[in-house]
């Protein structure tokens, strides 16, 4: 009887234990393998490929050799089958950019909130005249960054195949020409399980 | 003592479940949702089986509480409900090949009914999600995110058509005695051609998005498998035309000459796109065999459709100057026979080996000294009315969807329009000069909804 008790015991502590959810930090640069779907170490990859590849590509070195140019950066257009916040990629990216003191940049999502900062400051007669920032002062982008991730899946039986490409280039807004241009490739497979739940 | 412990476990089952379509038939369950859809406040229809998308067949409630807001014109929780289907179905995808739960279930289907299987769309419904949820995007205000729905679709549309290509020659292979009397009476139901296996309203719409959202060629692409698939519709022809000149296309002569040369808007006109569906598609219902083996009372239930069609009324709509005649471009309801069709060779095995375990079961727990005696055998009376009740067809499917989809497009001078189809009027639409109007036109029988966007 006695190790009846004990048995039972035993056996609600393990089943108790196993049932309990749990929360860890994680190193956030760690390598990603939840699902195959677009993650967060694909976005680091292409954050780093593209900035690293533009930085070290010889005209955009003389470019910046004695000026911070100035760039304003396009959507990124999602042309994969995934909802992708792709306005983060371009975050990162631009980050990463300004962040190594070659480029300035000029942030198009916010020009709708500078425009009623100032209309407030000049036209709500709250503000000093004299402190008022002008309309018509900003200073206009020399180059636009821009670029496309699209994406091949393929799926038979087990196996499920996604191949993403992004693309970015870099253009001078002045001539129109391309000065900087590469992509990034990732292929993930999936296999599936032969026994699970 | 043995045939009690039994039923005790029997008992204590199915006490969990009688709350889904084990025991209730699914389209009795559904009923009030169309019933709601089709009065002046569908408002809450969507919240009836918005409790169930939790259960086991959470899919298929998802699909129908999605489709109930669309409906309703709440675009917003339409699309809420529909993820919650997306991630039911790459669940589903992501099940190992061997799954102890599926394994589970098919289990219990053999004590019980097919109903106990979590429901997993035919393909055409997993498609027509995904066309649904861009149509949700679209009437957002997020076109890229209907894209991507679109090319989803797109993605599931080419592994149908391997499926299809594959399928064809099995359906046919597993053809014998019995399942081939009822496949033939399901096959007279849907018509052999093409257009039961794939749907050209999900290729249409698809195209059709791509087209007004700025990739005309990949637009190409979907119209013409769309018309491969439905030949006849005067609108996707003329659509095929036109594109294939705008694009420059090698089909463009052979186009011209088979459907005549393409028309184009007048600089100042503006694009009307209509797509009308009208009805629900049928529900399915089931026949059902008495027999006894051994002196126990059984019975086979197997799900099929009636084979009485009634013709779709083409629409009518008024307001434009000329009267527009909507063309059919799928029939949604011969996809689903089709659908029954295919699944009829698993379902009858799986009923084969139910009755083999039911009649195990029956004679189980028959006394034979009760027998001898001339005694009455509750036991045996309980398990042969058990294994009566439990024997229910599988009656599940996507209930809210049109019966058929129909379409038109027509170029008009810019302004507000009125339109009325067949006699019900909607508010006033608006057209501008160079952009295309999206009209959405539902009809649920005694209502008729208008949604329309300007893209």
């Amino acid at each position: 009887m006695k190790h009846l008790k004990v048995v039972f015991i035993l056996a609600a502590v393990i089943g108790l234990s196993a049932c309990q959810s749990k929360v860890e930090y994680g190193d956030a640069t760690e390598v990603e393998t939840v699902n195959e779907n677009f993650g967060s170490t694909d976005l680091q990859a292409i954050a780093a490929k593209m900035v690293d590849s533009m930085l070290t590509f010889p005209p955009v070195v003389a470019m910046t050799a004695n000026d911070r140019p100035i760039i304003f950066v396009d959507k990124i257009k999602n042309k994969t089958s995934e909802h992708i916040d792709t306005e983060s990629v371009t975050d990162s990216i631009s980050n990463k950019l300004l962040r190594s003191g070659k480029f300035r940049f000029i942030d198009m999502t916010k020009v709708d909130s500078v425009r009623k900062q100032l209309d407030y400051q000049n036209n709500s007669g709250m503000v000093d005249p004299s402190t008022a920032i002008n309309f018509g002062r900003q200073i206009g982008a020399q180059y636009m960054l821009y670029g496309n991730l699209s994406s091949i899946v393929k799926q038979d039986g087990s196996t499920k195949d996604v191949y993403y490409k992004m693309t970015m280039r870099l253009m001078d807004l002045e001539t129109g020409l391309i000065e900087w241009s590469d992509e990034k490739e990732i292929r993930k497979v999936k296999s599936k399980s032969f026994l699970g739940l | 003592m043995r045939s009690f412990l039994l039923l005790a476990t029997m008992m204590l089952s199915l006490s969990g479940c009688a709350f889904n379509s084990i025991f209730i038939n699914y389209p009795s369950q559904i009923a009030p949702v169309k019933a709601q859809l089709n009065s002046a406040t569908p408002q809450n229809a969507a919240k009836i089986v918005a409790d169930e998308i939790s259960g086991a067949d959470g899919l298929l409630y998802a699909q129908e509480a999605g489709r109930s807001a669309q409906i309703a014109g709440d675009f917003t929780s339409s699309k809420q409900y529909y993820q919650q289907a997306v991630a039911a179905y790459s669940a589903f995808d992501d099940k190992a090949k061997v799954s102890l739960s599926d394994a589970g279930a098919t289990a219990s289907s053999l004590f019980l009914n097919d109903n106990v299987i979590p429901y997993r769309g035919p393909g055409y419904e997993r498609i027509m999600l995904h066309q649904y949820q861009a149509l949700n995007y679209l009437f957002a205000g997020d076109p890229q995110g209907a894209l991507v729905e679109v090319r989803r679709s797109n993605e599931l549309q080419s592994q149908e058509q391997a499926r299809y290509q594959k399928s064809n020659k099995s359906v046919q292979a597993m053809a014998n005695g019995t399942i081939d009397a009822e496949m033939n009476k399901l096959g007279k139901a849907a018509g052999s051609t093409t257009s039961s296996f794939l749907n050209a309203y999900s290729y249409y719409t698809t195209g059709m998005l791509h087209e007004i959202l700025g990739e005309p060629n990949d637009a190409f692409i979907d119209y013409r498998k769309a018309a491969q698939i439905s030949p006849n519709n005067p609108y996707l022809q003329k659509d095929l035309v036109r594109l294939a000149k705008e694009l420059s296309m090698p089909q463009y002569d052979e186009f011209k000459k088979r459907w005549g040369d393409a028309v184009e808007p007048t600089k100042d006109q503006g694009q009307m796109i209509i797509m009308l569906e009208r009805g629900f598609v049928p529900e399915k219902q089931s026949f059902t065999v008495p027999f006894t083996i051994e002196g126990n009372w059984q019975t086979a239930s197997l799900a099929t459709y009636y084979p009485n069609r009634q013709p779709v009324r083409q629409g009518q709509i008024q307001g434009l100057g000329t009267v527009l005649k909507t063309a059919p471009i799928a029939d949604i309801d011969a996809l689903a026979i089709t659908a029954l069709k295919e699944e009829l060779p698993a379902a009858l095995v799986r009923q084969a080996a139910r009755i083999y375990a039911k009649a195990e079961m029956a004679q189980s727990v028959e006394s034979e000294t009760k027998k001898r005696r001339n005694q009455t055998d509750y036991a045996s009376i309980a398990m042969q009315i058990f294994n009566v009740v439990t024997e229910q067809a599988d009656r599940r499917s996507w209930l809210t969807l049109p019966e058929q989809a129909q379409i038109a497009r027509s170029y008009v001078k810019p302004g507000s329009y009125s339109l009325m189809l067949d006699n019900n009027p909607a508010d006033p639409i608006e057209v501008k000069s160079g952009r295309t109007t999206l009209v959405w036109i539902i009809d649920t029988g005694n209502y008729t909804r208008f949604y329309s966007i300007i893209i």
